[in-house]
């Protein structure tokens, strides 16, 4: 998978070509509108991220003129500007994902996951989701460790397949409110942390080996020891 | 928006308006019927003089015969029809003239011509014992009013002469019950003529404050529209427009110095946390791993701070970008309630949640997730473990109010008068007091007021109220 990165500050186009080459991705990156409209009309690229203050064109510019030159490229734009008309205008040129700055660098990733997920092929809806011993059933919204069945409520339900459908990568405090809570708030409080912990008793209490693990700094992840 | 007629300063400005009208036209009337009263007395005084004189001739050129007595009578009969004739409805006669002569040597007594017998006349005339030439009033027995006699001395003979004030007053009666009736009217035209014409003014400034308040809740762009007078009020809704203009720039100038410090803060704090990030992925000593993941807490804490405050103050400046839609408030309640509740209880405490469902009011669906979130997360923070919680929503009288009580210690006294500025907090609370401000400032934004007070019982009471929304959710 080949990405393209425009993005001017040096600090933040470091880490990213770092840590997406570490995800397995290929990325190119361009320091300015012009050359990364030059790079994106390749055609080459399976996905782009765009940052939104570009020296010398507005990302919002840049995604309109690649749109209008017949690129379909999914575009992830990466803005350091909070306001809520910001992203509906991203989403409006022919953004397809929008992401604000400062952001957990899980969340990046998967959020450029279900990007080319996306454009690749229609969604794999399942109605089973397994990880190790955990299964769990979408349509009779049953979940089982082993052979034992959970008594799960139906938040915690949604909770595990939010986990689960993740399997094996970090998910943030902010993706699982945003995914299973369906709302962007900022929380101090270790809310969710309560959530987990509970799901925790359930799923891990009579397991020998634990499925959930947090990650201090980052969020949870569902995975094999 | 409808309201008292009293409390109005159109009414009031009329009250006193009127009040110094009825005022000053009751002054004028007194000085005239005071000069009417004095012309009248004067008229009156001047013939009882005149009169008198010609009596006392009279009465001194003829000679003291059996005729006498009827020439004086005839004389003074003549003289009395000059007085001009008054009547009342009833027809009678309002004019009584007296004469009276005195005379020791007359064997025959008193001279007496007038309207009845001379009794009650003598009595009164002795009582008040007249001044010679000087007319001054006489209240005799058995008539309503007084007389005004003169007395003239003259060769040992006394001359009383008197006439009944009982024209002149009711003259002066039917003057005052005139002036009453016009008066009356007068006045209460004047009220009216003012009420509206003030009315009229003040409904032009009633109109700029409704567009104002609107101005100051909902669209910074909107102006007052041009007035087609050139007067006070024109310049007032002139001098509104200006400080609109003012205000919308310094807005503007404070979005983008937020959007100036959101990216030069936030692009190397994303780095920072990118690079701790993967650096957490790839480390695989547990002593590292806990150091690292320490730092990204410790940046998501700056975050959370650098965020809110860019917030509270663009709410606060109504910089606020909001996507209005009818939003269930019970929803967005019960939602939270739901995330939250394992968390308090956690911490022991008891919730009991009362909510009116179909509580719809016009608002910002994310802006308001956040603010009942700011509230539940401020029940979580401060209140010490083990407590009761109560969120109750209410809608009445056009309005939804969500309360949020507990019997914890309460507001700290430092706190409780400004706990929505930005910064204000206990002394010894965790948090950094910028919850509750982002709360007042949302639901001020959205033309609603947050109050806080303590529970007589102990403890705190948060009051949000929302106007409800005037439409149905689609």
């Amino acid at each position: 998978m080949r990405l393209l990165l425009v993005e001017d500050d040096l600090a933040i186009r470091g880490f990213l070509r770092r840590a997406l080459g570490e995800a397995g991705y290929q990325v190119d990156t361009a320091t300015d509108a012009k050359t990364g409209e030059l790079k994106a009309l390749e055609g080459s690229h399976d996905a782009l991220i765009i940052d939104l203050g570009l020296p010398d064109m507005d990302g919002l510019d840049l995604i309109a003129r690649c749109r209008a030159q017949g690129s379909s490229t999914p575009v992830l734009i990466l803005s350091a500007r909070r306001s809520v008309d910001e992203r509906v205008r991203g989403l409006e040129q022919g953004g397809d994902d929008y992401l604000t700055k400062p952001f957990a660098l899980a969340e990046l990733l998967a959020r450029i996951r279900n990007l080319l997920r996306r454009s690749s092929a229609p969604q794999n809806d399942s109605v089973r989701l397994q990880a190790a011993d955990l299964q769990l059933d979408l349509v009779r919204h049953e979940a089982r460790r082993g052979d034992q069945l959970l008594q799960l409520t139906p938040q915690e339900f949604s909770l595990l397949e939010y986990l689960c459908r993740n399997a094996g990568r970090v998910v943030t405090r902010t993706m699982i409110l945003d995914h299973v809570w369906r709302m962007r708030i900022d929380t101090a409080t270790n809310v969710v942390d309560v959530h987990i912990y509970r799901l925790r008793n359930k799923v891990d209490l009579n397991a020998s080996e634990p499925l959930i693990h947090t990650i201090r700094g980052v969020g949870y992840v569902l995975k094999d020891a | 928006m409808r309201r008292v007629i009293r409390t109005t300063a159109a009414w009031r400005l009329s009250i006193w308006t009127t009040l110094a009208f009825a005022l000053g036209t009751g002054l004028a009337f007194s000085i005239v019927y005071f000069l009417v009263a004095q012309g009248i007395q004067e008229r009156s005084d001047a013939w009882l003089r005149g009169e008198a004189k010609v009596l006392a001739q009279v009465s001194a050129d003829t000679p003291r015969d059996h005729l006498y007595h009827r020439v004086v009578s005839e004389v003074v009969e003549l003289a009395t029809r000059e007085v001009p004739d008054e009547r009342n409805a009833q027809g009678e006669s309002l004019n009584a003239v007296f004469f009276l002569e005195e005379d020791p040597n007359n064997s025959d007594g008193p001279l007496w011509v007038g309207p009845t017998e001379e009794g009650a006349f003598l009595t009164a005339i002795q009582r008040a014992k007249p001044v010679a030439g000087i007319p001054q009033p006489i209240k005799v027995d058995g008539w309503p009013t007084t007389f005004q006699v003169v007395a003239l001395y003259e060769n040992g003979r006394t001359i009383y002469l008197g006439l009944s004030n009982r024209g002149a007053e009711h003259l002066l009666g039917n003057l005052i019950r005139r002036f009453l009736v016009v008066w009356a009217g007068t006045v209460l035209m004047g009220f009216l003529i003012s009420y509206l014409s003030a009315r009229r003014t003040l409904l032009r400034v009633e109109r700029i404050t409704e567009t104002v308040a609107r101005i100051g809740t909902e669209d910074l762009c909107e102006r007052l529209p041009a007035q087609a007078k050139s007067d006070e009020i024109s310049r007032l809704s002139e001098t509104f427009n200006q400080m609109l203009d003012r205000i919308q720039s310094t807005v503007n100038q404070l979005r983008c110095v937020t959007d100036a410090v959101a990216h030069d803060l936030k692009s190397p704090v994303t780095s920072i946390r990118g690079t701790l990030e993967s650096a957490l992925c790839n480390e695989p000593t547990e002593m590292w791993r806990e150091s690292i993941g320490e730092a990204i807490e410790g940046l998501d804490r700056l975050l959370h701070v650098l965020n809110t405050t860019l917030d509270v103050a663009e709410a606060q400046a109504g910089a606020l970008h909001m996507d209005r839609s009818t939003v269930d408030l019970s929803d967005v309640v019960r939602k939270l309630v739901d995330l939250y509740h394992p968390a308090m209880a956690e911490r022991r405490h008891e919730v009991s949640v009362d909510l009116e469902s179909h509580a719809i009011v016009d608002a910002d669906v994310h802006l308001l997730n956040r603010v009942v979130s700011n509230l539940l997360e401020n029940e979580l923070t401060h209140l010490p473990a083990g407590h009761r919680i109560a969120i109750r929503l209410r809608s009445y009288n056009g309005s939804t109010e969500l309360v949020i009580e507990d019997n914890g210690p309460g507001f700290p006294p430092d706190v409780s008068n400004r706990a929505f500025e930005r910064f204000v907090k206990g002394k010894h609370s965790p948090g950094h007091g910028l919850g509750l401000a982002f709360v007042g400032a949302v639901i001020h934004a959205h033309g609603g007021v947050v109050h806080i007070s303590d529970r007589p019982a102990g403890g705190a009471v948060i009051t949000v109220s929302l106007p409800a929304s005037v439409l149905q959710p689609a």
